[in-house]
């Protein structure tokens, strides 16, 4: 794969977002692809399954009230092929999530697809990006 | 005496030797024929882990005129079809939604179909033997046969993937299908098509790394005229991984993450 293609794609795709959107088997239609969140807390479980690696997570909210989100990531052959394995991050560890939330509030956002992954932390190790 | 000897002497040599000339000269002209035979024989090889080149990966329909699907409604559908493509509530192109998303790859795991399969952004590889050739597709590991002796049945079954048929013209493998259920999306737009669909795809290595797929898409019950397009592939040595579509991995998933997401605020 040509890192430089792929990094001019993905930049592209991200420019163009709220027009074209990325390609995940279902699409990005319920989120708002202009904005991105970044959740700070704690890893309540972690599904490394198909059809999309979901990830659980306690956050706190700018009130200071615990919200439960429910992240999506790509599938799992697309995620071990950057480098992520069933093992980043497992139940009660700490991590800070970017993700697009969903535009109609609830806390359910997406993290990456086949084109793009956005930062993850965990335990203070960033994870493998696009 | 020794002259009539010396004589068929010679001419036995002359003849020997002009015999070996004629037979080599005739060796070497069935070597070389045999070659060419063999040349134009052999087929194309298309071996290898083919993925969707980045610039193609968001094409989502075979209409060249609007591969990315923004414009779906300006596809050349019968009035049947237009009907039954408004129904269509897709999760990609200019119609993408997540409420009440009725795709049937998503929904209940229904095989994507041959045209569609394509549009995802996943693997597949070919297998060449000289009576059929396979294509393994990576998502939703399913498998095609594409028979290389023989023509199409009569009165072929309706099934997910169909009767195909192929042969080489050159360095392309052209594959025709028919015998298509009509339970399938021609595109992840949610064009629909009859049991009528004709498929013709030609795949051919433009490089060693590139794979042109043409697809023609020709349903005259469904289309008021054929049209079709062009995605290219690049090779990958990434090796297939599993990513089969299981009805109760796809429910939970549209539980937990889609269904959360079309609920208004404050219901």
């Amino acid at each position: 794969m040509n890192q430089k293609l792929l990094t001019i794609v993905v930049l592209a795709a991200g420019f163009f977002a709220a027009s074209l959107p990325v390609v995940a088997h279902h699409g990005v239609a319920g989120y708002d692809m202009t904005k991105t969140v970044t959740l700070h807390g704690i890893v309540t479980k972690f599904d490394w399954s198909n059809p999309h690696i979901v990830v659980h997570m306690d956050a706190k909210n700018a009130n200071g009230e615990v919200q439960n989100w429910t992240i999506e990531l790509a599938a799992p052959t697309h995620m071990s092929r950057i480098g992520w394995t069933k093992n980043v991050m497992k139940t009660g560890d700490e991590i800070i999530a970017d993700v697009h939330p969903a535009q109609n509030g609830a806390p359910v956002g997406i993290s990456g697809t086949v084109t793009f992954q956005l930062k993850i932390v965990v335990n203070g190790q960033a994870l493998p990006m696009r | 005496m020794r002259n009539r000897l010396a004589g068929i002497t010679a001419a036995l040599v002359t003849t020997l030797a002009f015999s070996s000339i004629l037979t080599a000269q005739t060796v070497a002209q069935q070597e070389a024929a045999t070659t060419e035979a063999q040349k134009s024989a052999r087929p194309p090889d298309l071996s290898g882990l083919w993925t969707p080149r980045p610039d193609g990966i968001k094409i989502n329909t075979w209409d060249s005129s609007d591969p990315y699907g923004e414009k779906p409604e300006l596809a050349p559908m019968a009035p049947w079809a237009a009907t039954k493509w408004r129904e269509a509530r897709p999760p990609f192109g200019a119609k993408q939604t997540y409420e009440g998303i009725n795709d049937p790859v998503q929904r209940f795991c229904d095989p994507p179909g041959i045209t569609r399969i394509y549009m995802y952004p996943w693997e597949f590889t070919m297998i060449q033997t000289p009576k059929v050739v396979y294509i393994l597709y990576e998502f939703t590991r399913v498998w095609r046969s594409i028979a290389m002796d023989r023509e199409h049945p009569k009165d072929p079954d309706a099934t997910w993937m169909g009767d195909s048929i192929g042969r080489y013209e050159g360095d392309t493998l052209v594959i025709d299908t028919i015998g298509l259920n009509d339970k399938t999306w021609l595109d992840h737009t949610g064009h629909p098509h009859s049991e009528a669909l004709h498929v013709i795809e030609r795949l051919r290595r433009v490089d060693h790394n590139t794979l042109e797929l043409a697809v023609t898409i020709d349903d005259p019950k469904a289309y008021t005229k054929s049209f079709g397009g062009k995605k290219y592939f690049e090779a990958t040595s990434s090796p297939m991984g599993e990513a089969i579509c299981a009805y109760s991995e796809m429910d939970s998933f549209q539980k937990t993450v889609i269904d959360p997401t079309t609920k208004q605020p404050g219901k």
